[in-house]
């Protein structure tokens, strides 16, 4: 792990009518790291991320992303500097097929979506049948996203990220509705794009056994505020942890 | 490669059409052409983005002006007025296109539809220019077109190279870009589109295809009037594409042959032209809604794999 900072939030500030979904949060990622945020529902972890990425807009603070300060940027620009997301809800397009949803991210990366004259199906071949490899979806090249059972769903959902070539990438339970075995695999590979690309990653989970695997490092959330923050071993021992969340698992 | 087959077929068909059949039914053939155009260029709207547009007519009507207020008016020739009119559509399709790509679902087709009538009511009102209610009368193809038969193959030509052209674009990474437009706005931001970008850049285009399709009516008209712009002239395309059937490239065609031929056929005998077109509509959304084409695709995939039915899948 390099010691290069790659997300710097400062004191970010959201509110939805009275409801103060994110309140005050700093946070500070390194360039290579694997964290966690985790809270119970409705902590505001989904609304934190949808502020990191442009969907909403802070009422104040800072988000730097390498660098650059990203704040009030919208997401596609976000996207070109280098962030992808991957949806709590898997959100694809459900009327194209496993090939051609991973494809669109990748010709969006290769900046090839304004070529009007060539036929898609040229380009991108080779990048797009191994990112189907790698996330396990060869097997559903072309099957239709929207019929696609719920683990696929949440694979497809990886891969479009993936197809990004993204430096930093923000995973919403990325193995919500999957069974124990899929879980495993999809961290697995999570935990090997993290080892050889060196890639940058930060997930949220309800799984409490996920999060203490292959998080070293987490970040409580609770009612919008930062209470606890420091390696897995550190948050369990931490009191205010354990009585909003923790505890609640035991 | 059996789908080229089919096309060649029907493409050589429509080049000894004229040997089969009498002048009625040629004229019959060059307005489906022109409507067809029309209505492909639509469905890059409708079928390939999603929104549904309201006003497609504007577009249709000031290519049709462009090029009649510059062959009555300026006596240009036809080759260098088509172009002009695309440019011409092109303009106004990027000017109300910022305006309306801002919007989607219905607020996009009012929207739409207002800056359509807003082009009609200018024409219509600006006498001195336009000739409003009057319309523009003697636009006379070039000697070379002027047999009915010559401005058909004229305009299966032109036709051709357009829907070449928009095939083309449908299958490429932008057409690919507006079908994740249309299934899913939102995620496409995700993976770095400037949406509101690609939504206006697919409006121009459909707006200028519009253009061309309208800018061939008036020499084969030989008159144009406001009513081209006016917004029942914009459900045209909309018919059309849902008889024919918005998932595939050809639909839309499919829809002008039925719709087209249904009028010449039907107005031979009867007043009742809008009433039998509103049963027909009727009958294709309750009964067949992916069109003719969609049932056509269905019975296909059938023998292939399980395919969805594509309601299905939309969330």
């Amino acid at each position: 792990m390099s010691e290069e900072v790659i997300l710097k939030v400062e004191k970010l500030n959201k509110a939805f009518g009275g409801l103060k979904a994110t309140n005050n949060v700093s946070y500070k990622m390194m360039t290579g790291e694997i964290s966690a945020i985790i809270g119970p529902n409705g902590a505001g972890k989904s609304t934190f991320f949808n502020l990191l990425t442009g969907y909403h807009f802070p009422d104040s603070g800072n988000i730097f992303f390498k660098g650059v300060n990203i704040t009030y940027w919208p997401p596609h620009k976000i996207t070109r500097l280098g962030i992808a997301r991957a949806f709590q809800v898997s959100n694809l397009y459900p009327r194209l097929t496993t090939y051609e949803n991973v494809r669109q991210a990748i010709l969006s990366q290769q900046k090839k979506t304004l070529n009007l004259f060539t036929p898609a199906h040229r380009l991108a071949k080779k990048e797009t049948q191994e990112l189907l490899e790698i996330t396990g979806l060869s097997h559903q090249t072309n099957m239709t996203a929207g019929n696609l059972p719920q683990g696929d769903k949440k694979r497809l959902e990886l891969a479009i990220a993936l197809g990004n070539k993204p430096d930093l990438v923000f995973l919403d339970e990325p193995t919500a509705g999957m069974s124990g075995e899929e879980t495993h695999e999809t961290m697995e590979l999570v935990k090997r794009l993290n080892e050889e690309i060196g890639l940058t990653i930060l997930f949220t989970e309800h799984d409490m056994s996920v999060v203490f695997g292959y998080a070293r490092r987490l970040t409580v959330l609770h009612q919008g505020t930062v209470i606890a923050e420091g390696t897995p071993e550190e948050v369990r021992a931490n009191e205010e942890a354990q009585r909003v969340y923790i505890g609640e698992e035991a | 490669m059996k789908r080229y087959l089919f096309l060649g077929l029907i493409y050589a068909l429509a080049l000894v059409l004229p040997l089969f059949i009498g002048e009625f039914w040629i004229h019959v053939a060059v307005e489906i052409l022109i409507l067809g155009l029309f209505a492909v260029s639509f469905n890059m709207i409708f079928g390939y983005m999603g929104q549904l547009s309201f006003g497609h007519a504007a577009y249709y009507g000031v290519g049709a002006y462009v090029t009649g207020m510059l062959m009555v008016k300026a006596s240009v020739p036809l080759a260098i007025c088509l172009p002009l009119s695309m440019i011409g559509a092109g303009i106004c399709a990027l000017i109300i296109g910022y305006f309306c790509v801002r919007l989607t679902g219905i607020y996009f087709a009012i929207l739409t539809m207002a800056f359509g009538q807003l082009i009609y009511y200018i024409i219509f009102k600006w006498y001195s220019f336009t000739r409003g209610d009057d319309g523009l009368q003697g636009i006379i193809a070039p000697p070379l077109l002027f047999s009915v038969n010559a401005y058909y193959y004229f305009t299966l030509f032109i036709a051709t190279a357009a829907l070449i052209v928009m095939w083309y674009i449908s299958e490429s990474p932008f057409g690919y870009t507006m079908r994740a437009i249309r299934d899913n706005a939102d995620r496409t931001r995700f993976i770095g589109i400037n949406v509101r970008k690609y939504m206006l850049i697919n409006f121009v285009i459909a707006g200028m295809f519009a253009g061309l399709a309208g800018a061939l009516w008036g020499p084969f008209n030989r008159s144009i009037a406001p009513d081209l712009c006016n917004w029942h002239h914009s459900g045209t395309p909309v018919f059309m594409t849902v008889i024919g059937g918005p998932f595939g490239f050809f639909g839309p065609m499919i829809g002008s042959v039925i719709y087209t031929f249904l009028m010449a056929f039907i107005t031979g005998f009867t007043e009742y032209w809008p009433l039998t077109i509103g049963l027909v509509i009727i009958f294709v959304v309750l009964f067949v809604p992916g069109g003719v084409l969609g049932v056509f695709e269905n019975k296909m995939k059938g023998f292939r794999s399980k395919a969805p039915k594509s309601e299905e899948t939309i969330p």
